[in-house]
């Protein structure tokens, strides 16, 4: 395999990553290591790393991406040796505030890129860990019971009438939403992608938790959800009569790991790096409790049967995701979703019904003028007040719920939404309607 | 299978196995198998099961968090960052695989003489009563604390040989000086969680009626209740949680783990931990508490302890194997069911009403039992003494190995299977040892298959 990236000659920490486990010298008495991982994955990695490297403790500092984001912008960054997480966004933005050191990588076994991804950084100074897909959690057995088609692609989503066997997680509440509903919409296309979501939201069990999402097919009280792939994966390693479904246009996104600046456990810290990148330390990812995606693609060869192997991925349609155009989204999406699905459910399950209606009695008594009016109708409903075009203008402007920042500004944008989304289903209401034959 | 056969007979199998209240069982069998909520919930319970849940996985954090001021507050000194840490998949805990390793999930009790008979542990003056570890940064850990094994051979009646292990306590890297010769320790591994709600709920007279401390049965046995003190209540209890009994409620139990493993205060203890010469434990402990109130709020405690409460017991297998079967009877005939009573019945449950009038097979009395020199721990606690034990649950026992990366048995993790576990038993139990030691292989296959599908 050719190199993507030149090695990086890295003095400050003394040599190349080695990339095996267990290491050679002796190494400072504790590595301190900040993430916001489950502690299902931490424990696992801990009790590894620390009987690979005996007299070394490994420290824990738990902190969700913002508090973590305080803490390393801190003069000594809090201690801290090594940052690791799943937290996109975070890692370019504390590389471009200085927080890391050059990491350097053999490219032969850690090629930085999959599924087409660039999930390393490009200038070298965090490297991904693992990746999660996105996806279906279905449980076959309840969708063969009612005769409904395994669900394949994202449209599939709105072409079953899923009578609130569909959950959907709440985009502000489950942190794995922003990039699942970008995902989406990315392949879907801004506006048929939210088209698509609202159809769906309204036949839909709305979840505000992450774990609950695909936990509600496991205990049976949903037969299809949307969620990041690990939560699926694992239910099924642990016994769970449950599938998962990636759509042909979907995406893997990293999680990283980076070396602070001012590590005060510099040989522990390159330790524990080495070891979450090596061999064992990836094949890890394979726990049942854990099941996430190596970066490595020479552990593939350890992976359980039925292992998707996402450098390999057989079903994949040519998809070029954008993750960074993605990460400035979030905060929109999981605003609109609030806006025109969240605060709507109700709306939406009345105005799609009638759409739904009103196709039913089209393809039963065809009819020009009104497929005119049920075609309207159906673009009326799927309307969204922010066009695809002005998306990426408007997104850094939206904040994730937490920040609260310019909080009067945000509320009068929503009260514009509001009012253009009413307005449109209002019109697709009476479109809907008015194209049912008359008796 | 003939010589199965004429010992069933023998016995005259004519009881039924004891089949589970399916309203309480779940039918799950996987690694998950400890972690189904009770198939009763009813929905707003069920809610409140995967927010506890959450909180049960919830990694806490040292305060303040910006984000999440409700999950901060971790230490000043703790053992863990969250209760999954020790108790994953709610299943047993792990000891240490020697000196090199640490405790994870394991932890070391202390106390020193002179608590006086029937009171609580008298604390360490300088460590207090739970050996931490870790410190919040700025705050020195108590020290490293993990298990040196040295292990000897057994030998059952046929000759067969079985490798008994036990473990020698290290503590090292004392953060606060020498803990000094008075110093008593008992090492503790995390149980298993499944039913304790059903626990909870069998009625206190029921666990008197067992009771019979002065044997006046004359079979041997001599379990006690222990009275244990009741916070909530502020008087003296029955103790039915904890491996020596020595917590009355599931609430309580669950707020002095998070006190003494995670840091966390609650309504319940709202005071940390630290001793008087802890002075930076102190400090921060102080900085900590401030104004605002315990860091675990009463609705965290609530909804941990409906977690705690609501866990399903795993469905039996194999029960209509006729190997499991004989099983079933030799473990009453030779007097294990004396102690690990194969039916309660449970009382009302205000807490949990989907618990009430349950048959329950959980095959423990929760009383108190001498077991012998061999797994005494010294330690006395309340009305247990340093060679008393809670007699523990057995249902679930079956799916250790599914649960648990590397499954092993008894307070401390020494057994590594069922028969070592057994072997270990003495005091009350040794009648039963014995027999065991000298049953023929096959039979002692039955008893073990039994044991296996609980």
């Amino acid at each position: 395999m050719r190199p993507l990236f030149r090695r990086i000659a890295v003095p400050l920490l003394g040599s190349a990553l080695m990339l095996g486990s267990g290491t050679a010298w002796a190494l400072e008495e504790r590595v301190v290591v900040m993430t916001s991982y489950p502690d299902d994955l931490v424990q696992r990695y801990e009790q590894a790393f620390e009987r690979a490297n005996p007299g070394t403790d490994l420290q824990i500092v738990w902190k969700p991406s913002r508090d973590a984001a305080a803490e390393l912008a801190k003069p000594d960054q809090g201690g801290v040796d090594v940052y690791w997480t799943p937290s996109l966004g975070s890692f370019p933005r504390m590389r471009d505030a200085g927080a890391f050191r050059p990491l350097a990588v053999d490219r032969a076994v850690l090629p930085g890129v999959v599924d087409g991804q660039m999930v390393s950084d490009r200038q070298g100074f965090f490297e991904a860990f693992e990746v999660a897909g996105y996806g279906l959690i279905v449980n076959p057995a309840a969708l063969e019971r009612d005769k409904l088609t395994q669900p394949a692609t994202w449209r599939d989503l709105a072409a079953t009438r899923w009578k609130g066997r569909l959950a959907l997680p709440i985009a502000g509440q489950v942190g794995f939403s922003g990039a699942l509903y970008d995902i989406l919409l990315q392949a879907e296309g801004w506006e048929a992608g939210w088209a698509l979501l609202g159809e769906a939201a309204a036949d839909a069990t709305l979840v505000g938790s992450g774990g609950q999402v695909s936990e509600s097919v496991v205990n049976g009280e949903a037969d299809v959800a949307v969620t990041v792939d690990f939560f699926a994966r694992s239910a099924i390693a642990n016994g769970h009569p449950v599938a998962l479904v990636y759509p042909p246009r979907t995406a893997f996104l990293p999680a990283q790991v980076a070396i602070t600046r001012a590590a005060p456990h510099p040989d522990a810290a390159r330790a524990f790096v080495d070891f979450v990148l090596s061999a064992p330390g990836q094949a890890l990812l394979f726990h049942p409790d854990i099941r996430r995606y190596p970066v490595r693609p020479d552990v593939y060869t350890q992976a359980p049967a039925g292992t998707v192997n996402p450098f390999q991925r057989i079903g994949a349609e040519a998809y070029a995701y954008d993750m960074e155009k993605g990460l400035n989204r979030h905060g929109l999406i999981a605003a609109l979703f609030d806006t025109l699905i969240a605060e709507r459910q109700d709306r939406l399950k009345t105005l799609w019904g009638a759409v739904h209606a009103a196709e039913a009695a089209l393809a039963a008594k065809p009819d020009p003028e009104r497929a005119a009016l049920v075609s309207r109708a159906r673009t009326l409903a799927g309307f969204v007040p922010v066009a695809g075009a002005d998306a990426d203008r408007l997104a850094p402007s939206v904040q994730d719920r937490r920040s609260n920042r310019n909080p009067e500004e945000q509320a009068a944008m929503r009260k514009d939404w509001s009012a253009r989304i009413d307005a449109a289903q209002a019109e697709a209401l009476d479109l809907a309607h008015r194209a049912l034959p008359t008796p | 299978m003939r010589r199965i056969v004429l010992l069933a007979a023998a016995l005259s199998v004519a009881a039924m196995p004891l089949r589970a209240d399916e309203a309480v069982t779940a039918p799950v069998q996987g690694r998950d198998a400890f972690s189904r909520p009770l198939p009763a919930l009813d929905p707003v319970h069920r809610a409140a099961f995967h927010a506890g849940r959450s909180l049960f996985q919830q990694v806490w954090t040292v305060g303040p968090s910006e984000v999440r001021p409700d999950l901060d507050g971790l230490g000043p000194l703790f053992n863990r960052q969250s209760c999954v840490a020790c108790h994953a998949k709610n299943g047993r805990g792990e000891p240490p695989e020697g000196e090199s390793d640490s405790m994870r999930s394991t932890l070391v009790r202390l106390s020193v003489p002179g608590g006086g008979a029937g009171a609580a542990p008298r604390p360490h003056p300088v460590y207090g009563d739970q050996f931490n570890p870790d410190g919040i940064p700025g705050v020195p850990g108590e020290g490293r604390a993990t298990l040196v094994w040295s292990e000897r051979i057994d030998r059952l009646a046929d000759g067969t040989p079985v490798a008994l292990r036990r473990p020698d306590l290290r503590l090292g890297n004392l953060g606060y000086g020498p803990l000094g010769p008075e110093v008593m320790t008992s090492v503790r591994m995390a149980p298993p969680l499944v039913g304790l709600g059903l626990l909870e709920a069998v009625p206190e007279a029921d666990l008197l009626a067992l009771a019979d401390p002065d044997d006046r049965d004359g079979d041997g046995v001599r379990g006690r209740v222990n009275l244990v003190w009741d916070a909530a209540r502020g008087a003296f209890a029955i103790g039915r949680f904890g491996l020596k009994a020595n917590q009355p409620s599931l609430r309580q139990q669950n707020a002095g783990a998070f006190d003494g493993d995670l840091g966390l205060t609650s309504p319940l203890f709202p005071q940390h931990g630290c001793t008087a010469v802890q002075t930076a434990c102190r400090a921060a402990a102080g900085e900590d508490a401030g104004e605002a109130g315990p860091e675990l709020s009463d609705e965290q405690l609530d909804l941990v302890t409906l977690y705690t409460r609501a866990l399903a017991v795993p469905a039996r297998r194999n029960t209509d194997d006729p190997l499991v079967r004989v099983g079933e009877e030799l473990f009453a005939a030779i007097g294990c069911a004396a102690c690990h009573a194969p039916a309660l019945r449970t009382g009302p449950s205000p807490a949990l009403p989907e618990l009430a009038g349950r048959t329950i097979h959980p095959y423990t009395d929760l009383l108190l039992h001498d077991m012998g020199e061999g797994l005494a721990d010294g330690l006395p606690d309340f009305q247990a003494t340093g060679g008393q034990w809670r007699t523990p649950p057995l249902w679930g026992l079956g799916l250790t190995a599914a649960v648990t990366d590397r499954p092993t048995y008894l307070h401390d993790g020494r057994a590594h299977s069922l028969l070592e576990a057994i072997l270990w038993h003495s005091g009350e139990a040794e009648p039963a040892r014995e027999a065991v030691r000298r049953m023929p292989s096959l039979n002692r296959e039955a008893l073990l298959a039994f044991l296996d599908s609980l």
